[in-house]
């Protein structure tokens, strides 16, 4: 097999292709212009334009569309293609939505993996106080990736559960536009290259990429704009096609209201990132051209009267947290499915207030689209903002708080048993709980003057973020693991995983919340040892390794599971959603024949009663 | 041994979960107090702050405990025996406690908001008998009063209200000292202010907690605290000191 006949490998050549020819086209324009013929800061922007639309003209993301504009006709392709080995569909344009789903969720693996080491690299510098082997600016790069990275992590995550089980889980044949999702899968590629590629140059602000610094930093910073500004192309398109997928093609019977729980997390999901994300693309953008053009939006100028005629600090933060703080609800509400999706499963029990649930997702995308102004508390803005944000942030607790009691509800007189992927299901509650509780401290302004930009805040949304995504995204990944292989994990290093996974973390987030009462500032390449701080980052440091073991413990299971682990079945957790009904591993054509719903997703214990019918299936 | 009742609606349930949930709560919450020292405590704008995160953690404490005990218990209690192959209670739902559970969190918010309101006046109100403008830059800090006096570190005399007017010259970067509480960004293009009265002599530490580039790290001062006597005394040292070298010049 030729090397090149692989799409990756056709895409990669294509993007340094794009480098090339995007860097000279920008070098030949300036020099007609008459400009000196080198700028670092033009040359690149224009390369990694180029790189980026090279690697998905060439991977083919676009062949099927260029190809309708002159009039040629293309039939949708299924299975493997022909004449190579089926693996290689993986490394290439594939429209079927269940190998989009591991081509997202793989990707979201190997950048938790990249975005955790960064971690763990500026962990081991903060053991203990002064500095030891990573400079401050090392160490900055290093700390602004790991947000990056980790962030992209999630959202492909998100992505991959998402795009693997929604379609299985509605009994559709696949996503509303299957193209569409390859091409706003396959745009992620390019974006993370870029995004990597940053690391050569650095760049030092943070994941929040405050103006002015940003303005002037190294040219590392063009390369992340421009890499988020396409992941957020893709969060767009993507969130649209399930937004389509799920209004549009339900089967008969399957009312909004019984859908599997998951779908519903989706729906205010898509709705949020269909809707939000623009506007951290509109403020990278806006950075970029300051950057490239000059022009003021954000860094003030002044006449010589000393007036301000340029632009303001301030602006670009309400329109990066108009979009990531609803971001925090994109990384979480799945997860919060993924719980709600398996706790009546290991309980053998009805989805507690299902109605509920479903809706206080909705409540919280509406509710997290008022509160952005909570991370600018002490930004300058007007008191009386800090009020109206004050009481905004505090209400999205509300519908926060029913999820937990109805979990509560769903455990309580069930027949609970505690296989791994429960586990992490118990694990997530444990942790969010943590996470949501630190929320309303940090909500109420006075509190939040103190703890802002303090550690204390770096243990809440560490704890949120993993127990509204890692935990849940561990438990679907073994939740789902037989009906993605057809096999079984490993259930002791399963179980091992979750030991030292859970504890660490506990551990984690409670001694970094202690670091910041005492006075540690987030976002230090060193502190002062007279805090007395340093026992309590050893602590942290050590447990952030434990952690990072115990998830190579689940790579190693899941790689070796897949060729020894037992044969699952079709239905080991006695599941009653649709995509248990059907073979493992899941055929090409999902369901053989359309299914109708005929009662109530979660049904457990109701004598008799039937969740789907595969019509048909009496007459053969 | 206790024996605990089939039905998961018992009342004895119930009562068992609420008293651990009792018990839990008083441990959690002198736990979280022991573990979460919270170092604003010398300025009259650090008192409200440390009064509202302690009714907070006693909140959390609450709440974390009524929702761990019931899943403990839960776990506990409802697991499925060896061999037993049978299915859960069917009950899908409960509108009236679903309805409790939305409006009493509702209720907390609105007293919460309150009293939100209330800190965050006191934590911000002060007076300026004393002021003094930082200047934050990458990657240190000057100190101007309005008598013209420059200095590296800033002085204060202790228990007098003071106004900080805090501008950048650069980027954002924000001024803190951990004991007195709050603290406030400088913005490029803009003054911001902050009030502050120093309850204690000594000498702090003033570090930027607004990520600000390369040393951001090393970006520290220091204030003195000193009596009034004290703070007479260095003043009239400055202005001489000042004075002397621009009459040199
Ligand atoms: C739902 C899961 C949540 C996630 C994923 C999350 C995530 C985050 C993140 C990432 C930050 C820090 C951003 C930064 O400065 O870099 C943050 C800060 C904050 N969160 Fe959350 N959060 C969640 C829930 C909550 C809840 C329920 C509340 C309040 C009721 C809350 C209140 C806050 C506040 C006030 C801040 C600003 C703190 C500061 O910077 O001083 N969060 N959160
Ligand atoms: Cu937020
Ligand atoms: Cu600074």
């Amino acid at each position: 097999m030729q090397l090149t006949s692989l799409g990756l490998v056709r895409g990669l050549i294509g993007y340094f292709a794009g480098l090339v020819i995007g860097m000279a086209t920008v070098v030949i324009f300036r020099l007609v212009l008459g400009m000196p013929a080198w700028d670092e800061e033009a040359v690149w922007v224009g390369g990694i334009i180029f790189a980026i639309i090279g690697f998905v003209l060439a991977i083919g993301a676009m062949s099927d569309w260029l190809k309708w504009t002159r009039g040629i006709e293309t039939p949708m392709h299924h299975g493997p293609p022909a004449d190579k080995p089926a693996w290689t569909r993986y490394f290439a344009v594939d429209y079927n939505h269940k190998v989009i789903g591991i081509q997202y969720g793989v990707t979201g693996l190997l950048l938790l993996i990249i975005g955790g080491s960064l971690a763990l690299v500026f962990r081991a510098e903060l053991a203990d106080s002064g500095i030891s082997f990573l400079q401050a600016g090392t160490y900055n790069t290093f700390l602004s990736m790991h947000g990056w990275v980790a962030l992209a992590a999630i959202l492909l995550g998100v992505g991959g559960m998402a795009n693997y089980l929604v379609p299985l889980m509605i009994g559709a044949e696949d996503m509303a536009f299957p193209r569409l999702n390859a091409f706003a899968y396959w745009i992620n590629v390019p974006a993370i290259i870029t995004l990597i590629i940053s690391m050569l140059y650095g760049w030092d602000s943070g994941w929040t990429a405050y103006p002015p610094l940003s303005l002037r930093g190294p040219v590392g910073y063009q390369m992340v704009f421009f890499a988020i500004f396409t992941i957020g192309l893709s969060s767009i398109l993507g969130s649209l096609n399930l937004i389509v997928t799920m209004l549009m093609m339900r089967p008969k019977g399957m009312t909004l209201f019984r859908m599997p729980i998951f779908c519903w997390a989706i729906l205010a999901t898509s709705l949020i990132q269909l809707t939000a994300t623009q506007l951290i693309g509109q403020a990278f953008l806006m950075l970029s051209f300051e950057r490239t053009l000059g022009m003021p939006f954000f860094n003030p100028l002044y006449n010589a009267a000393g007036e301000n005629i340029g632009g303001q600090p301030l602006l670009f933060q309400h329109l990066f947290w108009f979009y990531s703080h609803p971001a925090v609800y994109i990384f979480v509400l799945p997860g919060l499915g993924i719980i709600s999706e398996l706790l009546p499963v290991f309980a053998r029990k009805p989805l507690f207030g299902y109605r509920w649930i479903a809706l206080s997702s909705l409540a919280i995308a509406l509710v997290g689209f008022l509160v952005w102004g909570h991370h600018m508390f002490t930004s300058g803005y007007g008191e009386y903002l800090r009020v109206i944000f004050m009481i905004s942030t505090l209400l999205v607790a509300v519908p926060t708080g029913v999820k937990f009691f109805s979990w509560l509800g769903t455990l309580w007189g069930g027949r609970l048993s505690f296989q791994t992927p429960m586990l992490f299901t118990l694990g997530a509650i444990s942790v969010f709980l943590i996470g949501g509780l630190s929320g309303p401290i940090l909500a109420t302004t006075a509190t939040d003057l103190f703890l802002h930009d303090t550690y204390f805040v770096v243990g809440h949304f560490h704890a949120t973020i993993f127990g509204g995504f890692v935990f849940p995204f561990f438990a679907a990944i073994y939740y789902w693991y037989p009906k993605m292989t057809g096999r079984m994990y490993n259930e002791t290093l399963g179980k091992l995983h979750f030991w030292l996974m859970t504890p660490g973390f506990w551990l984690m987030s409670l001694a970094q919340m202690t670091a910041g009462t005492m006075g540690m500032r987030r976002r230090i390449a060193d502190y002062d040892p007279a805090l007395g701080v340093e026992p309590v980052h050893l602590l942290v440091t050590i447990a952030g390794f434990v952690i990072a073991f115990s998830i190579l413990l689940m790579i190693y299971n899941l790689f070796t599971s897949a060729e020894i682990g037992a044969i699952a079945g079709n239905n080991p957790w006695r599941s009653r959603s649709p995509e248990w009904q059907i073979p493992s591993p899941v055929p090409e054509h999902s369901y053989a024949r359309p299914i109708s719903v005929v009662g109530e997703p979660y049904d457990y214990g109701l004598a008799g009663s039937q969740y789907i019918a595969m019509s048909g299936a009496g007459d053969d | 041994m206790l024996k605990l009742p089939q039905s998961s609606t018992d009342r004895k349930h119930f009562v068992i979960v609420g008293a651990l949930v009792l018990i839990t709560t008083i441990v959690l919450g002198f736990f979280l107090l022991a573990i979460l020292p919270v170092k604003a405590q010398h300025s009259v704008q650090a008192e409200p702050i440390r009064w509202l995160f302690q009714l907070h953690i006693w909140l959390i404490a609450f709440l974390f405990s009524l929702v761990s005990v019931f899943m403990l218990y839960s776990l506990f209690v409802f697991r499925k025996r060896k061999g037993d192959e049978s299915e859960g209670e069917h009950f899908e739902g409960n509108t009236a406690l679903e309805i409790a559970w939305t409006v009493v969190p509702l209720v907390l918010v609105v007293i919460f908001a309150f009293i939100g309101i209330q800190t965050l006046r006191d934590a911000t109100a002060g007076g300026d008998d004393v002021r003094v403008e930082a200047v934050g830059f990458q990657w240190s800090w000057t100190f101007n009063y309005p008598n013209g006096v420059t200095a590296a570190e800033m002085v204060l005399p202790v228990n007098k209200p003071a106004e900080i007017s805090l501008r950048a010259t650069d980027v954002i970067h924000s001024f803190w000292v951990a004991e007195w509480g709050p603290k406030q960004d400088l913005v490029p293009g803009m003054t911001t202010r902050m009030k502050i009265t120093p309850t204690k002599e000594g000498e702090f530490k003033i570090v930027c907690a607004e990520l600000c580039g390369l040393s951001h790290w090393s970006m520290l001062a220091t204030v003195r605290v000193v009596s009034e006597d004290e703070y007479i005394a260095w003043m009239d040292q400055k202005i001489a000191e000042q004075n002397l070298q621009t009459a040199s010049r």
